[in-house]
């Protein structure tokens, strides 16, 4: 998982700290682009927290105050510090001068970041409905926007909405199983009760990304449908998983459906009774 | 008179400060430089302030011992809900040192727009408190060199009731 983890972590970097094509300002003729692209290339090598990656930025905007990806670039900082005001002040302009290449991303923090479920869902449908071309994934690469935006009316108390939203992606033949795509549906067919359809996804779960998460979670379904035998052994292969670290695991905030170690042992004493 | 006033002025600057975006940069965005009026001189980063790294540096992301369950279960079992028609976030930035001591506290408050606000103090006061006694923060390591690291909490305000805290 961890190895996983990296391996998008650093795709996602390399993604985000991508210098835009500023020879294409300058084919398209839009020089003041073009002039900021260059001034804000001053920022690379730098961190992005850092104060020499920041006044490259403000001078790219200095030039060209409409500089979508300069905003972007800068408020990434302010996000991962948690500074909720300034990182929306800053992505607001970026989607305000390029809404098709700065509302996934929006969208996408709002809830990774500040559980804003209603202002990721506004932005990821804003965005479906301003273009004609799949919308993605998110900025780890973890999920599909649809599967975000699924996980998104879950957290709002809206079941099986999610799952008919996870459904229809699912229907979509461009869609590939995301890592955590059928542990997520499989936890909303358990909240719902059903718990044959959540112990058949959870094993495609198994499949794709066999974490502790999943065989939590599928022990719970077996535990409700009486098979006392699958509900031990995979709570037992929970416990095993997560002390070797196979778990969700994000190094900026909790993914939804994570488990903490106290719950399996709360249910492995729970199982010694049954 | 005088020492009301001073002391208004200094609850303002712990209990909801405006966020933090200048041109006037310190090292890093989020830096908290050490503020006579606010910290405790007690409080020493081990390393310098330019050495103070981020939570998600060391990639496993927030550590507090008895996971993230037993942070939330210390708010949600202490904070007593304030019967106001105010919802938004608050953040409370803070470092964590090598020896897993806090300070240098900060916050900032927004509404659901993330427009900043100031919530009524019993609401920004509690949290600051509940988040000044947590004594469970893992000491983080680099290189086996214990490290001091910035940290925060977001708690997400609903009506004057806590309903969620983040990362």
């Amino acid at each position: 998982m961890k190895k996983i983890f990296s391996i998008l972590y650093l795709f996602i970097t390399a993604q985000l700290y991508a210098q835009p094509n500023c020879q294409a300002y300058k084919y398209f003729g839009e020089d003041l682009k073009y002039e900021a692209c260059t001034v804000a290339e001053k920022r690379n090598g730098h961190y992005q927290f850092s104060k020499e990656y920041q006044i490259a930025l403000d001078e790219a905007l200095a030039i060209d105050s409409t500089f979508a990806f300069a905003y972007k670039a800068k408020s990434t900082a302010y996000l991962k510090s948690g500074d909720f005001i300034t990182w929306k002040a800053l992505i607001d302009k970026a989607v305000h001068f390029n809404p098709k290449e700065n509302l996934d991303y929006r969208g996408w923090c709002r809830f990774q970041f500040f559980n804003d479920y209603e202002g990721a869902i506004k932005d990821i449908e804003l965005l479906d409905s301003l273009v004609d071309y799949d919308i993605g994934h998110c900025q780890n690469g973890f999920y599909h926007l649809q599967i975000a935006r699924a996980l998104c009316y879950k957290c709002l108390g809206q079941n099986e909405k999610a799952i008919s939203i996870i459904l229809e992606q699912f229907n979509d033949p461009a869609h590939y199983a995301g890592l955590f795509d059928y542990l997520h549906l499989g936890v909303l067919y358990l909240e719902t009760e059903q718990y044959q359809k959540a112990i058949d996804v959870f094993k495609k779960q198994e499949q794709e990304n066999d974490i502790a998460e999943n065989r939590y979670y599928i022990a719970l379904a077996y535990k409700e449908v009486k098979n006392k035998k699958d509900y031990l052994e995979n709570l037992k292969l929970a416990f095993k998983k997560y002390n070797e670290g196979i778990r969700l695991l994000d190094p900026y905030v909790e993914q939804k459906d994570k488990i903490y170690l106290s719950q399996i042992e709360k249910e492995l004493e729970l199982a010694k009774i049954l | 008179m005088r020492i009301f006033l001073s002391l208004s002025f200094l609850l303002f600057l712990v209990s909801c400060s405006s966020n933090e975006n200048s041109h006037n940069y310190l090292r890093w965005v989020g830096d908290s430089a050490f503020k006579e009026q606010l910290d405790s001189t007690n409080f020493q980063l081990c390393n310098g302030d330019k050495n103070a790294s981020q939570y998600f540096h060391f990639q496993e992301g927030m550590q507090y011992v008895g996971e993230k369950i037993s942070l939330i279960n210390h708010f949600f079992d202490q904070y007593k809900s304030v019967n106001v028609d105010q919802s938004g976030w608050i953040r409370i930035r803070f470092v964590v040192n090598c020896k897993g001591e806090t300070g240098r506290f900060r916050v900032i408050c927004s509404d659901q727009e993330y427009t900043p606000q100031v919530f009524d103090p019993k609401i920004t006061d509690q949290l600051l408190t509940l988040t000044k006694s947590l004594k469970g923060w893992v000491i983080q390591r680099h290189d086996q060199t214990p490290k001091d690291y910035y940290q925060y909490l977001i708690f997400k305000i609903d009506n004057g009731k806590l309903i969620e805290i983040m990362p």
